[in-house]
């Protein structure tokens, strides 16, 4: 480098910093001794041994340091022009390199913030937020809002932002790519946020292609997931569940009758035979429920049934005893099952809530569709029994309300349903136990309450959450109960205890909606941060983190296989898991608003959801579950099955249930916003 | 930089008495507000999304600040979300329009009716998976989204020729093209005869059907007055009918309004030498094979076809081929249908019939012609009507003898008076007839209960009468016999005796009766080729 060259970078570098006497020190020396700055320039040349100023790196330090504007204008330009060159790179690697843009969008934004360039940080952020906007507009939102340093500090997701490193897997000549390109441009600005920001998995041979392409959202996330997703579950049923010894009894009823089975294999024969008879007297209360269940039950029985296939395990947690009428009542219904599939499609029974000015917060329907609870914005909790409701017989539900000490209705005690009060706040979550016996409630005021349907009347009140209750779940075999938080937890209960049993911490924003597996080992969580979450209900645990959502997560369901868990967000996307690998099998898409709820029919063949955009949808997950992932790249349509869209009118779907005889019971308010 | 400038803080801060606010704490606090407006907001839309709904309330916002520890703002909740205006002159600038209200005017006004109680009302929402057309559901025009990405799942396409277009091969566009030319140029050729005929049995046109339909539909509307593309037309439509590989059903709703254009136009041609008549015909015979075939599978296939006939056929400003096609087109959908629609309107059409008939003026000529051939056509079909029935009733063709010129006399001079009161005030507004025509169901038994439930009485009366009536085509022949009297008494017996079965025996006898004599009053003796025959029946 000419020394000429260096004593301008310097006098630049000098006046750029406002060292204004010493810029005019420094050229009077100049003129002075123009010899002696050169003699003096050699010999420190010379002092650096291998000439310290003919370093390259130094001379483009140097430069950096005369060039650069001001910071601010160094990150902004510097983005921009990484932005473009991504954007002009080869096709190929394309994809990748523009997947490191959004990174460094955030945290160059975040950086000028923190170094208190507000003014400039909203310039920079308005400027290229658009590129960004649509993948990942609920961040830019959050982001949007943060306007000084102090913010940053405050707001979670801005601090975790910053405490992680993204991850992002890129292919090796991509990633030299971008390496040269900093080199080259001396961005080093940029360089420096990728390296600190930015941990790449580098990965041989051919760049990942674009449809494999889950994880442009899981950038922030997939660290913790890749640390905890191999950890190995059981996602099998439980041994020994009344399905399996249905399913045993109804394929080898030659055996039952030889004796070699147990007790309980006899009995169930004998439930067969009585049945013969049980069925008319039965069949008159049920047979409009059910009136194709009895259609098809006999031809179906043969069909392959893919839950009798998954495998079984032991459960962690007692279990209830069930009594034997109870168990009964499950296998005639077993019996009596519809058997669905893509050609055979459900009835679908609609509950609409009238009047409810705008009240209504959630509701639930009971396992066999007779009971259905609303929870209101006014804290109370309203029952409908539907039996009773056709039989027009008010007069016992009168006395029922007279024995809870509520006051008669406004019409002389002939309200149509139960009123439950107790909470105070809005209601956000209601479900009733397995056998309807009891309803669980949670509610804003933190609290969760336990009612029985029986007495008309509140058991227990459980306190521990902190912040409003967003859901509450009971578990299948009823007794122990899940409950999701504004306070970011998730909790385990059992009913004779008003501690809980378990507290699930780890997501990093509300815990909206909570699901039982089939099996009652683990619960799934799904939460404001966008990320679905597996934990062992036995150890507290997670073990799994599914992430791929672009909003928050509504509502989940989980196939009774145990084995696939789907979940719907408030963009109105479902998206189909398998459990053990943690990977999302396919996105469902059709809905436009939120997803309130997700069901899978009684043998995993049909999953129904209900959304904001007053429809149920009927898909088929048998054809998307089957075919593995990597066969459907070719584009087959099969990997979308919408198998049908049953619209209400202007009624928001709240809640969908299947009746073990595989109806499908939905309910939801009339709105006329809707 | 922020939303919230400094000037909003400055303005706010002096309307809570803050007077002293140094300008550096505004500007910082701007920024700080907003960030604190998000926050709040990010929590109420939690909220709002835990009440399952979509749109923001003031609850939602309470209850996002209660989240906060802050004191809620009181006084902005309601159960509907609030109504906000633009503010003029500003494109992101909202307000809420509020009135003052006097405190008086509120504390004297009647307490608002309580809302009606919550109520949870079931319905079928699917049924096997279709939704069944009930009021609780919206209507189906608003799940045909759903239904026509389904069809394209399946591969077919009902409509768009786009996707067609793949399908069609340059063979059957090719025969396509060549149909169409002869249809145009050489109607009357012996190729297209032949080309109707493999039209009518080829096996492979389905994916040209949708292609003939729409261009039938095209042209016959555009070329009403060359009657020979119109035939041509109309020729096709047979054969397609005709071909047994072609599922048709998807285009009817197509093919149906050319055909009824065919059929009751007011002009077909336009020289009077040509022979609409018989374009008329062969349009109707095939409207008439359409309904027979596909009425079943449509409930409304049928009742529509026969609104839009009567409509024609009821308007006298109508011209008299108009007619004339109504009536062909009725009498091809069955005797049952010209019982029904076009009997009770007889009376009063055969006057204006008749009097074009008689017109002997020359220059009406044509017109007399005309009306002549409707004439005939009305005869043909009430005859054909009165065959039917005849058939029916066996027992009324037993003795050749009974009636009495005198009995039928009697009845003839009540029987048209009653009828024309009824069709008098019937014919004038033809509207008013219509919805009475829509109520009765195609499948009624008996067309001819409309006249019978005015009176039942006097019917059984006539009974008695008409049981012998019925044979004025008998009596042509010369054979009276004085039975009358006892006939007569022995069905009022019988009805005396109340039995229910044989009452509506009776009734269709007396129908039949009526029919027919009405009929015989309306075209005298041409009416007995239509009767039943004894002689013939010797041989069923």
């Amino acid at each position: 480098m000419e020394e000429e060259e260096i004593e301008k970078l310097v006098t630049a570098y000098l006046k750029k910093r406002g060292f204004k006497d010493a810029e005019l020190a420094f050229q009077e020396e100049l003129h002075r001794h123009p010899k002696n700055a050169s003699a003096s320039a050699g010999a420190a040349a010379a002092a650096g041994g291998s000439g310290a100023l003919s370093d390259p790196d130094v001379a483009k330090l140097v430069q950096l340091f005369s060039e650069s504007k001001s910071v601010p204008e160094q990150y902004h330009d510097g983005y921009g022009r990484l932005r473009s060159w991504a954007h002009d790179s080869l096709d190929l690697y394309k994809h990748e390199l523009l997947r490191v843009l959004y990174p460094v969008f955030i945290h160059c934004f975040m950086d000028l913030i923190a170094q208190g360039h507000l003014h400039e940080a909203r310039i920079f952020f308005n400027s290229f937020r658009d590129d960004h906007a649509m993948m990942h507009s609920g961040d830019l939102l959050k982001l949007e809002g943060v306007l000084s340093p102090s913010h940053l500090e405050e707001m979670e997701f801005a601090h975790y932002l910053r405490n992680t490193k993204a991850t992002i897997k890129i292919c090796q000549y991509s990633y030299e790519l971008l390496l040269q390109y900093l080199h080259k441009t001396q961005s080093f600005t940029m360089l420096g946020i990728i390296n600190e920001r930015i941990n790449f998995q580098v990965s041989p041979g051919q760049p990942t292609s674009l449809s494999d392409d889950v994880g442009v959202e899981t950038i922030f996330t997939t660290d913790d997931a890749t640390k905890i997703n191999p950890k190995e579950i059981q996602w099998g049923l439980l041994e020994d569940s009344l399905e399996d010894r249905f399913e045993k009894g109804a394929f080898s009823p030659l055996e039952a009758d030889k004796g070699e089975g147990e007790a309980k294999e006899a009995e169930q024969d004998d439930n067969k035979k009585r049945s013969g008879e049980g069925k008319q007297g039965n069949a008159i209360k049920k047979s409009k429920k059910d009136k194709a269940a009895a259609a098809a039950v006999k031809n179906s029985r043969t069909e392959a049934n893919t839950v009798s296939t998954a495998p079984r395990v032991k459960a962690e947690l007692t279990l209830p005893v069930m009594s034997t009428e109870v168990e009964q009542s499950i296998l005639e219904d077993l019996r009596n099952r519809v058997q669905l599939s893509s050609t055979a499609l459900p009835s679908v029974s609609f509950y609409t809530f009238v009047n409810t000015h705008n009240g209504l917060n959630c509701s639930t329907i009971s396992q066999d569709g007779s009971l259905v609870a609303g929870g209101f914005s006014d804290s109370s909790l309203k029952v409908w029994d539907m039996a009773k409701l056709g039989q027009q017989s008010a007069v016992l539900q009168g006395e029922n309300d007279m024995n809870n000490g509520e006051h008669a209705g406004p019409l002389g005690g002939r309200r149509s349903y139960s009123l439950y009060q107790g909470h105070s706040g809005p209601i956000h979550a209601v479900t009733f136990s397995p056998l309807g016996d009891f309803i669980l409630s949670s509610s804003a005021d933190s609290t969760v309450r336990l009612w029985s349907t029986k007495l008309n009347a509140n058991l227990v009140c459980y306190k521990g959450h902190n912040y409003p209750v967003w859901d509450v779940q009971f578990s299948p075999v009823g007794h122990y109960f899940a409950s999701a938080s504004h306070d970011r937890t998730a909790r385990v209960w059992s009913m004779d205890r008003i501690q809980p049993l378990r507290i699930m911490a780890g997501h990093l924003s509300d815990v909206d909606c909570v699901q039982w597996h089939p099996n009652c080992n683990y619960i799934a969580t799904g939460s404001s941060d966008k990320t679905v979450r597996l934990w062992d209900v036995a150890s507290g645990e997670c073990l799994r983190i599914f992430v791929g959502h672009r909003s928050v997560i509504l509502s989940l369901a989980i196939s009774p296989d145990g084995r696939y868990m789907a979940s719907g967000d408030e963009d109105g996307t479902i998206m189909v898991w398998d459990l053990s690998s943690g990977r999302c099998i396919t996105p469902l898409m059709g809905h436009a608003s939120c997803v309130w709820t997700l069901g899978y029919s009684c043998e995993g063949t049909l999953l129904a959801s209900g959304s904001a955009d007053c429809s149920v949808r009927l898909w088929d997950v048998t054809t998307s579950t089957k075919t593995p992932r990597n066969e459907e790249k070719s584009g087959s349509t099969g990997r979308l099955r919408s198998l049908k869209t049953l619209l209400t009118k202007s009624t928001p779907v709240y809640t969908l249930q299947f009746s073990r005889r595989n109806l499908l019971f939905a309910a939801g308010a009339l709105s006329k916003g809707a | 930089m922020s939303f919230v400038v400094k000037e909003s803080v400055e303005v706010i801060a002096q309307c809570i008495g803050i007077t002293n606010l140094s300008p550096e704490v505004a500007e910082a606090l701007g920024p700080d507000v907003e960030y604190r407006i998000r926050e709040i907001i990010q929590e109420a839309v939690k909220c709002m999304r835990h009440s399952k709904r979509t749109v923001l309330t003031g609850d939602d916002v309470d209850s996002a600040l209660r989240l906060r520890n802050v004191e809620p703002t009181y006084g902005f909740t309601s159960n509907d979300a609030p109504r906000f205006k633009r503010a003029a002159g500003h494109k992101d600038l909202f307000y809420i329009d509020e009135k003052d209200l006097e405190f008086k005017d509120v504390m004297d006004a009647p307490l608002p009716r309580a809302p009606p109680e919550t109520s949870v009302i079931a319905h079928w929402l699917a049924v096997e998976g279709v939704q069944p057309a009930i009021p609780e559901n919206p209507p189906v025009e608003a799940a045909s989204e759903g239904t026509r990405f389904e069809y394209k799942d399946d591969g077919i396409s009902a409509d768009g020729s786009l996707s067609v277009k793949h399908v069609v091969t340059k063979e059957l566009q090719l025969y396509y093209e060549k149909v169409r030319e002869l249809a145009f140029k050489k109607p009357n050729s012996m190729i297209f005869k032949e080309a109707l005929q493999s039209l009518a049995t080829d096996s492979g046109l389905q994916p040209l059907v949708p292609f003939f339909v729409s261009s039938i539909a095209d042209e016959v509307s555009k070329n009403l007055t060359k009657i020979q593309l119109l035939f041509a037309l109309v020729r096709v439509v047979r054969s397609l009918l005709h071909n047994p590989h072609i599922h048709i059903e998807p285009y009817l709703h197509q093919l149906m309004p050319s055909l009824v254009t065919c059929v009751v136009t007011r002009q077909l041609g336009n020289h009077v030498s040509d022979n609409h008549w018989e374009l008329r015909n062969m349009s109707a015979s095939s409207m008439a094979s359409i309904c027979k075939r596909y009425g079943h599978a449509y409930q409304n296939l049928q009742p529509r076809v026969v609104r839009t006939l009567l409509h024609a056929f009821l308007d006298p400003n109508n011209s008299l081929p108009q007619h004339y096609g109504a009536v062909r087109g009725l009498a091809g959908l069955g005797p049952t249908a010209v019982r029904m629609f076009i009997l009770p309107n007889l009376e009063p059409y055969m006057q204006l019939i008749k009097a074009e008939i008689a017109h002997d003026n020359l220059k009406n000529y044509s017109k007399k012609l005309e009306a002549w051939r409707v004439y005939r056509a009305l005869m043909c079909a009430a005859g054909m009507c009165m065959y039917e029935r005849l058939k029916l009733l066996p027992n009324l063709f037993s003795p050749p003898s009974r009636a009495i010129w005198k009995n039928t006399r009697k009845v003839a001079t009540v029987l048209p008076n009653k009828r024309r009161a009824s069709s008098d005030n019937l014919l004038p507004q033809p509207p008013q007839k219509k919805p009475a025509i829509e109520a009765n169901p195609m499948v009624r038994p008996m067309g001819g209960s409309m006249q019978m439930s005015h009176m039942p009485m006097s019917s059984m009366q006539v009974a008695g009468a008409s049981g012998t009536m019925t044979n004025p085509g008998v009596m042509g022949m010369g054979r009276l016999v004085h039975h009358e009297g006892v006939q007569g008494r022995d069905p009022r017996n019988l009805a005396a005796r109340s039995s229910s079965v044989l009452a509506q025996a009776w009734k269709e006898t007396v129908n039949a009766g009526q029919v027919l004599e009405s009929l015989f009053d309306h075209f005298g003796e041409s009416m007995f080729c239509f009767t039943v025959k004894p002689e013939l029946s010797i041989f069923l």
